[in-house]
């Protein structure tokens, strides 16, 4: 479950429980106050209407008991006068006064009426000698609801007659409306049947009977009191019940409930809204709380996340509490993790990139030891090649000595001859490879020793002039006399010379030049060797001074080299700590030069 | 060209027995010794050999030897040199070495045995190169005979002897 899940439910059972608990508590206990307030309120208004209507009939009664008090001693006439008169007084509360003699006929009315009443009950409940109230009943003249009270009239204790008063209802009316029984209330009275015999309603028909009404059941039995019921009508009431035990009326008020009860169903509402505007708001303070709390959780989840891909960036810190403090440590610790991981990269791609180099060296040189490897092969046949031919040569020239009738001298000497130079050139060749076996093996001997180059270069040319003359090639020599002395081994010079000069000559066409020149040069000096031959190529320029590489593998024999002479130079002057350079542009001839140190 | 020299010395000579090399040498314009030199040629009856190496050193003693064993014996340094006198000179037989400058030995050999000239000349290859593959190469291409540096004198001299016959009977 969610943090923010967990705080809402957590927040709800801590306050909204507890909450809820107290409103209902203290809306039901007002609700019992309200309901106790509104029965004790209907009673009273009950007690008192019923107090009202018993002072009322009270009147009544008291009326008849004085008029007939006044009867006894008063003339005929007079009393007729008076019954007149105080009915106009009473307007709309008697209806009619009248006599009755003791046979029961109408002597007097006030409404002029005759006949008999010897049958009615008032006349003959007034005739037992005591004040007699009728039930309500229907008006024979009006119609309306009306009560007949009767008393009988003495003298000396003698019944003389009775006088009866026809008291109108229509009064009650006032008394019962000051009663507040809202809009759906209802006010009657019903006698002790339990017949309707009042009702504020003036439509309400009379003398029916409704005692299945709780209240009309229990003001029946005589009884006061109040009471929740459903009424005749099948409406929830709230009535209370008030027995006039004078006349055996019993008066009813009812209100509906509702009604009644609008102040504790607006307390309810209320109520309700109260809790759920509380609710409302406690699940808006958990929500904000837990989105206060579980935002910077979210942020360090994303951090944490965004962490594991390698692309973080600093979570805000939005807040000085634990978490915020958990997202400053976090942050920091991010930092490191990813500095580390910076450093781990650079330094695997900086391995990488050594790998690849390391690789691609390891390829070059790969490459180098298959192109040497064949070079190797190659310079293995030519080797081969040159030995043999000169052995051959002095074997078929020793063989031909041996077998053959030499007729002229001039022939055995030119085979002696023959076998003289195949010796010395296979004497060449097997120095040129000895001494490049020692260069490449490092085992070259070297006596660096003060050398004047005018000595050395004398030799070289002596050797090679020879071969010049043959090609009337013409070698120029250009050395100050005053150059300074070099320090070097001075056969290993002259070897390099000897290459130098021989190479120059083995690509120089006949009757072209050569040039051997040196001089100063700070502290070392330097020396050319130039010729007019047929150049080198550019892309085989920095070839030749590789080991058994020859520009062309056919040419050299003219001249007798193994192809050894250049690498053979080249290591010698690197023993004297420099190296042999070549500029050339075919067509133009070749110059190479190197610079030796000055001795001291 | 040569060859049409030649036919023009012959038809002099036929036209006039005593004309002398002088003469000759005048009306064709060409130097006298080489008018003598071609006269001599006609009536040589000794087999021509043509060869082909860079190394006077070898090339020496083996001319010296067979001009002994009565071949006349003319020689080329390059393979350019060489198809050239093979044509002009129609040698009976040529010695051929491997290791040429330029042109090597079998692709001079292969040149030699595309020309209709030339084609049926005997060739018998010479190197110090005795790798098989190499002989086996040259033989391909067209060489009779094959022999390697450094060579028995006598032995050589057997297998040219041997090719020339193989040759004539053919």
């Amino acid at each position: 479950m969610r943090i923010r899940s967990e705080q809402i439910i957590f927040f709800l059972i801590i306050s909204v429980l507890p909450l809820s608990a107290v409103v209902y508590v203290s809306y039901d206990y007002s609700k019992e106050a309200i309901r106790d307030s509104v029965m004790t309120n209907l009673l009273v208004a009950t007690e008192n209407t019923g107090r009202a209507i018993d002072d009322w009939m009270a009147a009544r009664k008291d009326d008849v008991l004085i008029i007939s008090t006044i009867a006894e001693n008063t003339e005929k006439e007079k009393l007729q006068g008076y019954l007149f008169t105080f009915e106009n007084e009473h307007k709309g509360v008697y209806e009619e006064f009248f006599l009755l003699n003791p046979d029961g006929n109408i002597t007097f009315s006030t409404l002029d009426r005759t006949g008999n009443a010897a049958k009615e009950r008032y006349f003959a409940e007034a005739l037992k000698g005591k004040l007699y109230i009728s039930d309500v009943s229907l008006s024979g003249i009006t119609g309306l609801p009306e009560i007949i009270i009767t008393n009988p009239v003495k003298r000396n204790d003698t019944i003389t007659g009775i006088l009866g008063a026809r008291v109108s209802m229509e009064n009650l009316y006032t008394v019962i409306e000051s009663i507040d029984i809202g809009k759906l209330g209802e006010v009657f009275i019903v006698n002790n049947k339990g017949e309707l015999i009042f009702h504020e309603n003036r439509s309400k028909i009379l003398l029916e009977n409704i005692n299945n009404n709780f209240a009309v059941k229990e003001v029946t039995y005589e009884k006061r009191g109040v009471g929740e019921y459903t009424n005749y009508k099948g409406e929830d009431v709230l009535g209370s019940y008030y027995w006039l035990p004078l006349y055996r009326w019993g008066l009813v008020v009812e209100m509906n409930k509702d009604e009644a009860y609008a102040d504790v169903l607006a307390l309810g509402r209320l109520t309700t809204g109260i809790s759920f505007l509380a609710i409302f708001c406690v699940i808006l303070l958990a929500f904000v709380m837990s989105k206060r709390l579980t935002k910077p959780i979210e942020s360090l989840k994303d951090g944490a996340h965004s962490l594991v891909r390698g692309h973080f960036k600093a979570i805000s810190v939005s807040s000085n509490n634990e978490i915020g403090e958990l997202t400053e440590i976090f942050n920091q610790t991010a930092k490191e993790l990813l500095d580390i991981r910076k450093k781990l990269e650079t330094k695997i791609e900086t391995a990488n990139k050594d790998l690849e180099e390391k690789n691609r060296e390891l390829i070059i040189a790969n490459e180098e030891l298959k192109k040497l490897d064949s070079l190797k092969s190659d310079f293995i046949s030519l080797v081969s090649h040159e030995l043999k031919t000169p052995l051959s040569a002095i074997r078929t020239s020793a063989e031909f000595l041996e077998s053959e009738e030499v007729k002229e001298s001039n022939v055995e000497k030119e085979m002696l001859e023959n076998i003289i130079l195949s010796v010395d050139r296979l004497t060449r060749l097997i120095n040129d490879i000895l001494d490049f076996s020692k260069i490449e093996a490092g085992k070259m001997e070297y006596h660096f020793e003060r050398a004047n180059f005018h000595e050395i270069a004398t030799v070289a040319l002596e050797n090679i002039r020879p071969l010049a003359l043959k090609k009337n090639i013409t070698i120029s020599v250009d050395i100050p006399k005053n150059l300074s002395p070099v320090l070097g081994d001075r056969e290993k010079l002259i070897i390099v010379l000897n290459n130098l000069l021989g190479n120059a000559l083995k690509f120089t066409q006949n009757e072209g030049r050569i040039l051997l020149s040196a001089k100063d040069d700070q502290d070392s000096i330097m020396i050319r060797v130039k010729d007019t031959g047929m150049g080198i190529e550019k892309n085989k320029l920095v070839k030749i001074f590789d080991k058994f590489y020859q520009v062309d593998s056919t040419s050299r024999r003219k001249i007798g080299g193994s192809g050894l002479g250049l690498s053979i130079s080249s290591g010698i002057i690197k023993a004297h700590g420099s190296e042999i350079y070549v500029e050339s542009e075919p067509g133009e001839g070749s110059t190479f030069f190197f610079g030796l140190k000055k001795f001291g | 060209m040569e060859k049409n020299i030649d036919a023009k010395i012959v038809e002099l000579i036929k036209n006039d027995e005593n004309i002398s090399n002088s003469k000759i040498s005048r009306i064709l314009g060409i130097p006298k010794d080489e008018v003598e030199r071609r006269i001599r040629s006609f009536s040589d009856t000794r087999q021509k050999i043509l060869i082909v190496d860079d190394e006077m050193a070898t090339l020496l003693p083996l001319k010296r030897s067979l001009e002994a064993e009565d071949y006349i014996v003319i020689e080329a340094c390059d393979g350019y040199e060489a198809i050239k006198k093979s044509k002009t000179e129609m040698p009976e037989l040529i010695i051929l070495d491997l290791m040429l400058p330029g042109m090597d030995g079998i692709e001079v050999c292969g040149q030699l045995r595309k020309n209709a000239l030339t084609e049926k000349i005997p060739i018998i290859m010479l190197t110090a190169r005795d790798e098989i593959n190499n002989k086996v190469k040259g033989l391909e291409i067209g060489a009779d005979d094959y022999v390697t540096k450094p060579f028995n004198l006598n032995e050589l001299k057997a297998r040219i002897k041997s090719v020339l016959r193989r040759s004539k009977n053919v």
